[in-house]
């Protein structure tokens, strides 16, 4: 953990040699998924709600699945970009050093431009609560679950990185992969999961559950259905579902065969 | 012709990448699902407040996706901006080839390779799930091809203008994330730009970005006046203009520093 912390610090200052830049990528990485909601937001003050769901409720679940992605790009960076490993064959290198490759991978670098939407996911979590106008009880309850919802929701998002990282001892290149199994699913997470056709939602409660991370939980937050129970699944998915990636990573590996140049 | 091998060689080049690319629009097409899904449920039971019922937007969010592959995801920069940093350039600008010729060329046989594998199997998609429209005017036809051709030249000049300010600028990942959200976002692929907000309704009319997604997109559904072509039109050539100054003014920085 001290290592860690002393390799996050490095990453932090090498990054800060190029003061303009960080805060430009911050700045422009925010202002992109503003914009998204923005246009979310103009559609609903016209037509007032998506089947139910008004702009705040749906900024709850737009908050929580941008900060869970946007934290696993600033920690999982080199997860993110693994294909490099396999295309220039840098792999061999982390396989003979005697910490795993996996926590080599996950304290090597930061990637801080992306921190500007975990901002932004924030800002847009603190306006939804403030104009949720919930009774005192419920918005203790939410702001004490946030950080659940919020964690777990990385961790899926994490284990579906790596999932998808995996493949490349497959198939080297990943990014048109992660398209499908990343950017896709949290885009639509982004939104209630009622509004989607039965297939989208049996993906996105399977095989993807990005639908647990936020649906769930602030489905019942919200007394629009569900139990108690609902405050449960997402961290128990999230578990069960890391379980499932670490252990696919792990045959990954065994079935790594180096290029040989 | 150098330009026209140029372009097939690009469409070559990118052949060899078709599986993954398969792949990819499958993710494509459940952006598409995503879109249209929020449609529907913003929509339901409200259409009669609105200019476009499901259908229409099913259709138009569909129609927005393909285009996209032509006129929105770009190369950013064109590439431009590496030439800069390893200073390929300056050879690449004294060549007796015109630059921005050599650049666009390069990317237009990426954008018909794009046509062929991203486009139509997207478009293939939609057309067996949700529906795709199919223009009833023979004549709609011609003035699609114009649209969707203008629609091209506007976004290459705007990815070109992106990558040619890496002379002065040397990085140009924000000014392309900056770039890109004004197109998605100006450009109507998600809402329609007569959905916007009062002031922003009526400017994104005018603005480049609407000729590169949201005018094709209503021509293709006839939807649109033909008149929006004008503006397609004018945005073409101004910013083609532009760029062919910027280009003379860049290869004459490049001479100042001799670099």
């Amino acid at each position: 953990m001290n290592l860690y912390l002393k390799l996050l610090s490095g990453s932090l200052r090498s990054r800060m040699q190029y003061k303009m830049n960080f805060l430009v990528s911050s700045l422009s990485y925010g202002l992109i998924m503003a914009v998204d909601f923005v246009l979310l937001a103009a559609i609903l003050q016209r037509f007032d709600d998506v089947k139910g769901w008004n702009l705040y409720e749906v900024g709850l679940l737009y908050g929580i699945s941008s900060v869970a992605i946007t934290l696993y790009r600033v920690f999982g960076v080199e997860i993110h970009n693994f294909e490099r490993y396999m295309v220039e064959g840098e792999f061999d290198s982390l396989l003979i050093r005697p910490v795993s490759p996996l926590s080599l991978l996950l304290t090597k670098n930061l990637d801080l431009s992306r921190i500007g939407g975990t901002a932004q996911g924030v800002i847009i979590l603190v306006i939804s609560i403030i104009g949720l106008r919930l009774d005192s009880f419920d918005r203790l309850l939410l702001l004490l679950y946030l950080p659940v919802s919020i964690a777990s929701g990385t961790v899926i998002c994490f284990s579906l990185g790596l999932l998808t990282a995996t493949l490349a001892f497959w198939t080297q290149r990943i990014k048109d992969f992660q398209t499908f199994t990343l950017y896709a699913p949290f885009n639509a997470a982004n939104y209630p999961m009622n509004i989607y056709p039965g297939w989208l939602k049996i993906i996105f409660f399977t095989v993807i559950p990005v639908g647990f991370m936020n649906y769930t939980p602030v489905l019942f937050i919200l007394d629009k259905g569900g139990s108690i129970w609902n405050l449960a699944l997402p961290p128990a998915v999230a578990l069960a579902f890391l379980f499932f990636a670490l252990r696919f990573w792990q045959f990954g590996i065994r079935h790594y065969h180096s290029t040989g140049s | 012709m150098v330009y026209w091998i140029l372009l097939q060689k690009s469409f070559m080049r990118n052949l060899q990448y078709k599986v993954a690319h398969l792949i990819n629009n499958a993710a494509s097409a459940i952006f598409g699902f995503v879109f249209i899904a929020i449609w529907a449920g913003v929509l339901q039971g409200k259409e009669q407040n609105s200019p476009y019922d499901v259908m229409d937007m099913t259709y138009y969010i569909a129609a927005a996706q393909c285009i996209l592959w032509v006129s929105g995801f770009l190369t950013a920069g064109l590439n431009i901006q590496n030439g800069v940093r390893n200073g390929a350039i300056s050879l690449e600008l004294v060549r007796p080839t015109n630059f921005f010729l050599y650049v666009t060329s390069q990317e237009a046989g990426r954008l018909v390779y794009n046509f062929f594998f991203r486009s139509v199997p997207i478009g293939l998609v939609f057309a067996i799930t949700v529906g795709f429209y199919v223009p009833q005017n023979v004549l709609s036809y011609l003035f699609i091809c114009i649209s969707i051709l203008l629609a091209i030249i506007i976004s290459v000049n705007l990815h070109y203008l992106v990558g040619i300010s890496a002379c002065w600028t040397t990085e140009v990942a924000w000014a392309h994330f900056v770039n890109f959200t004004l197109l998605a976002g100006l450009g109507g692929q998600m809402v329609p730009i007569d959905f916007l907000p009062a002031p922003l309704s009526v400017l994104t009319q005018y603005l480049p970005f609407a000729g590169a997604i949201y005018y094709p997109v209503m021509v293709f559904l006839e939807k649109a006046s033909h008149d929006v072509i004008w503006i397609q039109l004018f945005w073409a050539i101004a910013l083609t203009l532009l760029n062919l100054w910027i280009t003379e003014r860049a290869r004459q920085k490049l001479e100042i520093q001799g670099g």
